[in-house]
């Protein structure tokens, strides 16, 4: 009996719509306008790499150790160093990163002992080439400049 | 000249894809029909074949972690964790309890989040549109706890061999939790949208039928069993990870046929919330564990496998005494459920076969590897 | 116990690699890695440390087949028994109808081209009513065409497939031989070891896409 007038009375199609007007409540809106507002990655999030510098003297931090690039799954960081020979000490010259093969896992800044090579927050990494996807030392250290959207 | 009659019923041969929106990534099946009735299938797979298993013996342990990531990659978390558990059983060595009752509850929350990916697109794949929206923004939110916690969505990287990389963050519990307070009523209300929807039950009742025998012999598992009325869930029957610790249902049908599957699978999350909220209340302090800085196991061969969002994935590993495995055999569910279309659409209709494929919950990613 | 031999067939080292090693990561290898320090030449790696696999289903299992069961093993608490060739169907057969493994997990091979016997073929089953795993393992030469899995356990199909894409190994009697993975026209068995990571079928990406394969 519940049955009938369930189905006469349409009861299914309305507690559907019920459902679906609940939902359009405009507080419930979650799209986000992207270029106009920019979304908040999280404090984690593992996007561009980026070299650090010491800001105290603008040198590097890296110490050329190559264990970013030992421990790369996709084999992308090539590092160029050569020893100083008055400091005796190894001194980074290149460091190339291809990121059109980088998967993000995040390994190369686990293996970073000096915190110098670091995954950051920018995630706008498109290029019009190929090339652009490969960073160079100085492009790792200063980070991208994506083109700011105009309103 | 042959005389032909008004009507003469012909085999037809139709290509269901690779691109077609309903098989859920590049799949091809070659049906056979005849009239409205299929009479036979062939699935051509491959298209997304990466060399996942080849690419593992190239690989030290550490870094092929990564690249289980993208084989089922709606549900990357249980994929991470099945290869450190595998890597784990290889070393003889355990995730300290902080670890383990993280991993629950990161890997529940992968399952819930799965499960969402896939009623969105069944639903929309049968012509329920509204759902799909809601899922996602569900499923959002589970993302956003995997963001927060290591820094991606979506293929995660969270666990390694030995524990965890990350520490959890500053309102991880109550970020769960007020996630499982709001999801709970939210799977209510999908349930108020398809469950007794008529459209819906009639598209599902009594479709692609497979028996616990017949799951048996084909070795289907996941919900697909369940839904076929064996109670069998590897959480349950060999408990890993500190599973058996935690008070939870193993939802079963009856009849095997897509509705119960998307009953068994409403249920699940259901049961999901159920754990999460008791591994959250429970996370011990203590160690994360530490990667070892080599991973050289002794030489020997492992078995280990998880019950993940779609079946039992199962990690084959063999070891020859160097940082590289000799052997990376995965035992994909997907791979496995999807042998079994060819049984549930023969003699059914054509269109049924949409919605088959859709309950069977494959990635193409992890089918094809 | 008589059988107390692992897969390569060499004498394996004093039962201390099993399930009872403490969980330290250092302490699995040690047995064989205690001995002299490693020099320039590779050296083989030690054999697997396999303990013997003893309950009742290894007995029942060496009871009816004898001479074609090699081995009864286990490996951090994983059993496994390794057979001759011929008897691999058999043995499946027996252990689906009389000890109710009735769930074929996973076929797949292992390849050590170094060896006689060229592959390692690994049948991984399941029981529901016992809740245990077992591993059947047979050893055959490159040539040789083990007999299909599918009138046991119809779902061994794919795998069989996928076995044969990856190794080339011909399974005799299967119902549909061919490449699964792959293209039909592909040439060479990826999973082999000669094959390198990047090697790939420059004729047939050249034919089929048109392009000069990048490797």
């Amino acid at each position: 009996m519940g049955k009938f007038f369930r189905t006469i009375f349409l009861v299914d199609l309305f507690q559907g719509l019920w459902v679906t007007f609940r939902n359009q409540n405009p507080k419930n809106i979650y799209t986000e306008q992207y270029p106009a507002e920019r979304p908040k990655v999280a404090e984690r999030y593992r996007g561009a790499p980026r070299l650090n510098i010491n800001p105290d003297n603008g040198e590097t931090l890296c110490i050329a150790c190559n264990l970013c690039a030992l421990a790369c799954p996709e084999n992308l960081i090539v590092v160029g160093s050569e020893r100083n020979e008055q400091t005796r000490r190894k001194e980074l010259t290149t460091f190339t990163y291809d990121l059109s093969r980088c998967m993000f896992c995040g390994l190369c800044e686990d293996a970073c002992p000096v915190d110098a090579l670091e995954l950051t927050q920018d995630f706008e990494l498109a290029s019009y080439t190929r090339e652009g996807w490969i960073w160079d030392r100085q492009m790792l250290e200063e980070g991208p400049k994506p083109t700011p959207y105009k309103c | 000249m042959p005389e032909t009659t008004f009507l003469d019923s012909t085999e037809l041969v139709l290509n269901m894809g690779p691109q077609h929106p309903s098989t859920h990534g590049v799949l091809r099946v070659i049906l056979k029909l005849d009239g409205e009735k299929v009479i036979g299938t062939e699935c051509v797979i491959g298209y997304l074949h990466r060399g996942v298993e080849k690419i593992g013996e190239n690989r030290t342990y550490q870094q092929f972690a990564p690249y289980v990531d993208r084989m089922d990659y709606v549900a990357a978390v249980s994929n991470g964790l099945g290869y450190c558990l595998a890597v784990e059983k290889l070393l003889n060595i355990e995730a300290p309890p902080r670890a383990q009752v993280t991993r629950v509850i990161l890997t529940e929350l992968n399952r819930i989040a799965s499960h969402l990916l896939w009623l969105g697109t069944h639903a929309l794949d049968i012509g329920a549109i509204t759902p799909v929206f809601y899922c996602f923004r569900e499923r959002e939110e589970v993302l956003k706890i995997f963001e927060n916690y290591c820094g991606a969505r979506l293929t995660t990287h969270a666990f390694r061999v030995g524990g965890l990389q990350y520490e959890l963050y500053d309102g991880f519990e109550q970020q769960v939790k007020a996630f499982c307070d709001m999801f709970l009523p939210k799977v209510d209300e999908y349930e108020e949208l398809l469950t007794n929807n008529r459209i819906w039950v009639a598209r599902l009742k009594g479709v692609g039928i497979l028996t616990g025998d017949e799951c048996k012999e084909f070795g289907v598992t996941g919900p697909v069993l369940r839904a076929a009325g064996v109670k069998w869930d590897l959480r349950k029957a060999q408990p890993y990870s500190g599973y058996e610790q935690y008070d939870f249902d193993v939802p079963t049908g009856e009849n095997g046929d897509t509705y119960d599957r998307y009953i068994v699978r409403m249920q699940e999350m259901r049961q999901s919330v159920r754990i999460i909220r008791q591994a959250v209340d429970r996370i011990p302090a203590g160690p994360i564990g530490k990667t070892p800085k080599v991973i050289k196991p002794a030489t020997g061969e492992v078995y280990v496998s998880i019950e993940a969002p779609k079946g039992e994935l199962g990690y084959f590993v063999v070891s020859d005494n160097s940082t590289q495995p000799y052997r990376m055999r995965v035992r994909p569910p997907s791979f496995v459920n999807l042998q079994a279309l060819d049984r549930m659409v023969r003699g059914g209709l054509v269109a049924d076969v949409v919605a088959i494929i859709g309950t069977l919950d494959i990635v193409l990613g992890e089918v094809d590897r | 116990m008589a059988d107390e031999q692992n897969a390569e067939g060499s004498a394996p080292p004093p039962a201390s690699g099993g399930v009872s090693e403490p969980p330290k990561q250092k302490d699995a290898p040690k047995p064989a890695a205690a001995k002299p320090p490693a020099h320039a030449a590779p050296k083989p790696p030690p054999p697997m440390a396999a303990t013997a696999w003893e309950g009742e289903l290894p007995n029942q299992l060496k009871e009816r087949f004898g001479d074609q069961l090699t081995a009864c093993s286990s490996y951090l608490g994983q059993n496994f028994a390794v057979v001759q060739p011929e008897a691999v169907i058999p043995v499946l057969e027996f252990l689906k109808l009389e000890a109710d493994f009735d769930y074929l997990v996973d076929i797949t091979a292992v390849d050590y081209p170094n060896r006689a016997e060229r592959f390692d073929l690994v049948y991984i089953l399941y029981s529901f009513r016992r809740n245990e795993r077992v591993r059947i393992k047979t050893m055959i030469t490159d040539a040789a065409q083990p007999r299909s899995a599918v009138p046991v356990h119809t779902g061994a199909n794919w795998l069989e497939r996928e076995v044969f894409d990856m190794f080339g190994i011909q399974f005799a009697g299967h119902p549909d031989m061919r490449r699964i993975l792959l293209p039909e026209e592909w040439q060479g068995f990826p999973l082999r070891k000669e094959m390198s990571i990047i090697q790939q079928d420059n004729r047939w990406v050249r034919e089929n896409l048109g392009i000069e394969s990048g490797q």
